[in-house]
């Protein structure tokens, strides 16, 4: 496709630049050769737009002769020919132009005017479709290197997505190896609470998975998953972990990227509760400000205590999804004053999408 | 075997006395819900082995170790899953046992450490070396000691590093100078030096290893050598090599 052709703003460009030549060379002639002004525009501007229109079709020898791939001599003896071409073409008709404008000119001096701005006539021409032809060749390299940019920030992109997937699939060893030593230990001592924590683990693991493999799900989902997640931890923490929720009724129906509570809580538990001799309260909030859905996640902390592999780890996670997802139309802030760890999520309230397709046959 | 279980989680608790309970020659002496706790009854109860649960708040189960010392009786960790551990312990052929215990491999272990308890030997994991490297490998990649611990009679005190003045060494012993007070803890000056932020402490003089924080002014003392005074007004000799480095850290 050609580059001009096909972007009509640029095309309009191309031409008015055409224009402005024209004019000036009317400018020339009306100084050099004493020709009337008014003469000299009619002369020159159809013909240098006319020479702007021969001048499209060096895009495909621009296409076909790469700049740097095609030997100088051949690219040289290639162009020379076809500029010997169009300028012998440009300059007929420029003649016959000047002639029959001439025929209808009140001026006898006119008359034999057109051959003599022949050799001016050339040298302009060549300088015009010389500039044309580096002009093409610009196109071509802006548009190669454009195309080359896009498909690299595809291929980010893909790889980004790719990342995103492993992240969000990913079970934490430590969670599932602590959860079946609860499984081990509850069997001895109360069968039915062992049984009770498989079938959380079941639900949990399942949640995950499917939650995981969408792009967005509602947010009362989220919500379940989560709670499932603090089941099954309030197994192993008993006393230790004590929740509490404060959602906002709107917030349920909202669409959200899958596992982006969970991660934070998840996070408050094993690197705030776990470190409390006594434990404490997990706060967990979720409210619709103005076009904003605001998740907080709150819990005390051990300030004192070392600093745990893989702290932030989660935190970061959910960070890069809403990054790449909403970019700076959503923030994840953390504080961590006076004891007191806190995450405050904000992302774009977006109502989840009603179910398209067939409606259900009776 | 007089037996101590250290573990934060009941259940974790739960699982290993019913473990223990089909084992012969086995008497659980006690059980601890965290580290604190653990470096008490060591002390009130003197058991021969612990089985020592890793990630507990206030103190880690290599912490608990560090500050059992020479006191330290054998050892088995038990973790659930710590990646980093785990080579440390085959690196040093420390016991450790994975959650959910298997019976067997616990048999197993308790065997190991009464043989090493009848034959006299100590256990790998209560040389303090091994403990300093165990430690390390607690860490996450690169990063440096945060606190230090000290037992004082039964306290176990907590000292972030930020908090220390400078530490002096003298025969076995460091004394660590926080907040107008000294603490002694058994531990050499290079061991320690290797472990904290070399941006943040310099070692000024052989038995001297400064908070650069501190550091208020330098006074020329003899040829060739310096005082340091410090912000609280102590002074503490500095070295030729000492002074070498002082400049080198603050240029």
């Amino acid at each position: 496709m050609h580059p001009l052709l096909s972007q009509p703003t640029r095309l309009a460009l191309y031409f008015g630049v055409w224009l402005l030549f024209g004019t000036l060379l009317a400018g020339v002639l009306a100084i050099s050769h004493q020709t009337p002004i008014a003469w000299a525009l009619e002369f020159a501007v159809p013909q240098t737009v006319l020479l702007g229109v021969l001048s499209l079709s060096t895009w495909y020898l621009v296409r076909a002769l790469p700049a740097s791939e095609t030997p100088m001599s051949r690219l040289l003896g290639t162009w020379f020919g076809a500029a010997v071409v169009l300028l012998a073409i440009w300059l007929s008709i420029a003649l016959l132009w000047g002639r029959w404008l001439a025929q209808g000119s009140a001026l006898p001096a006119l008359q034999d005017t057109p051959q003599r701005l022949a050799p001016l006539l050339v040298f302009v021409g060549a300088i015009g479709l010389l500039l044309a032809v580096l002009g093409h060749y610009m196109l071509a390299a802006f548009d190669r290197s454009r195309r080359a940019e896009t498909r690299s920030l595809e291929l980010q992109v893909h790889a980004r997505e790719a990342e995103l997937k492993s992240l969000r699939s990913q079970l934490d060893p430590h969670f599932l190896f602590n959860s079946l030593n609860s499984v081990a230990a509850l069997i001895g001592s109360d069968a039915s609470a062992a049984r009770r924590m498989c079938l959380l683990l079941a639900a949990f693991c399942r949640k995950s998975i499917s939650l995981g493999r969408e792009t967005s799900i509602r947010f009362s989902q989220e919500l379940e998953l989560t709670e499932t997640f603090l089941a099954i931890e309030a197994v192993r923490f008993g006393e230790r972990l004590n929740p509490r929720f404060d959602i906002a009724e709107e917030t349920r129906n909202l669409s959200v990227p899958p596992l982006v509570l969970q991660p934070l809580v998840e996070n408050a538990i094993h690197h705030g509760i776990a470190h409390l001799l006594s434990g404490g309260e997990v706060f967990i909030g979720a409210r619709q400000r103005e076009h904003l859905l605001e998740l907080i996640v709150e819990n005390p902390f051990d300030p004192e205590a070392p600093k745990s592999r893989g702290a932030g780890v989660g935190i970061n996670n959910v960070r890069a999804r809403i990054d790449t997802l909403y970019g700076h139309r959503a923030s994840i802030e953390v504080d961590g004053r006076n004891e007191r760890f806190r995450v405050t999520l904000l992302m774009p309230a977006t109502p989840m999408p009603t179910a398209a397709g067939p409606a259900p046959t009776p | 075997m007089r037996i101590l279980i250290v573990d934060d989680e009941t259940l974790a608790r739960a699982y290993l006395v019913e473990q223990l309970a089909t084992v012969a020659g086995v008497e659980i002496v006690g059980q601890a819900a965290n580290g604190f706790e653990a470096v008490k009854l060591v002390d009130e109860l003197s058991p021969e082995l612990v089985l020592l649960d890793i990630q507990m708040p206030k103190l880690s189960g290599f912490e608990v170790l560090e500050l059992l010392g020479e006191r330290a009786p054998a050892v088995i960790f038990v973790t659930a899953y710590d990646e980093f551990a785990l080579r440390a312990f085959e690196v040093h052929a420390v016991d450790y046992l994975l959650k959910p215990v298997e019976p067997p491999r616990l048999k197993a272990a308790l065997e190991r450490a009464e043989a090493r308890l009848r034959n006299n030997v100590a256990s790998p994991a209560a040389t303090l070396q091994t403990t300093q490297a165990l430690l390390a490998a607690a860490r996450p990649q690169g990063a440096k000691l945060d606190r230090i611990l000290i037992r004082e009679e039964s306290k176990v005190l907590v000292l972030p590093v930020e908090r220390l003045d400078y530490i002096e060494a003298q025969d076995d012993y460091l004394w660590f100078n926080a907040d107008g007070k000294r603490h002694r803890k058994q531990q050499t000056m290079s061991d320690l030096e290797a472990q904290l932020d070399p941006a943040r402490f310099v070692r000024i003089h052989r038995s001297y290893l400064l908070n650069i924080d501190r550091l208020s002014r330098l006074e020329l003392y003899s040829k060739d050598s310096w005082l340091a005074i410090l912000t609280s007004g102590a002074h503490l000799p500095v070295s030729r090599a000492g002074h070498a480095r002082l400049k080198e850290l603050i240029s």
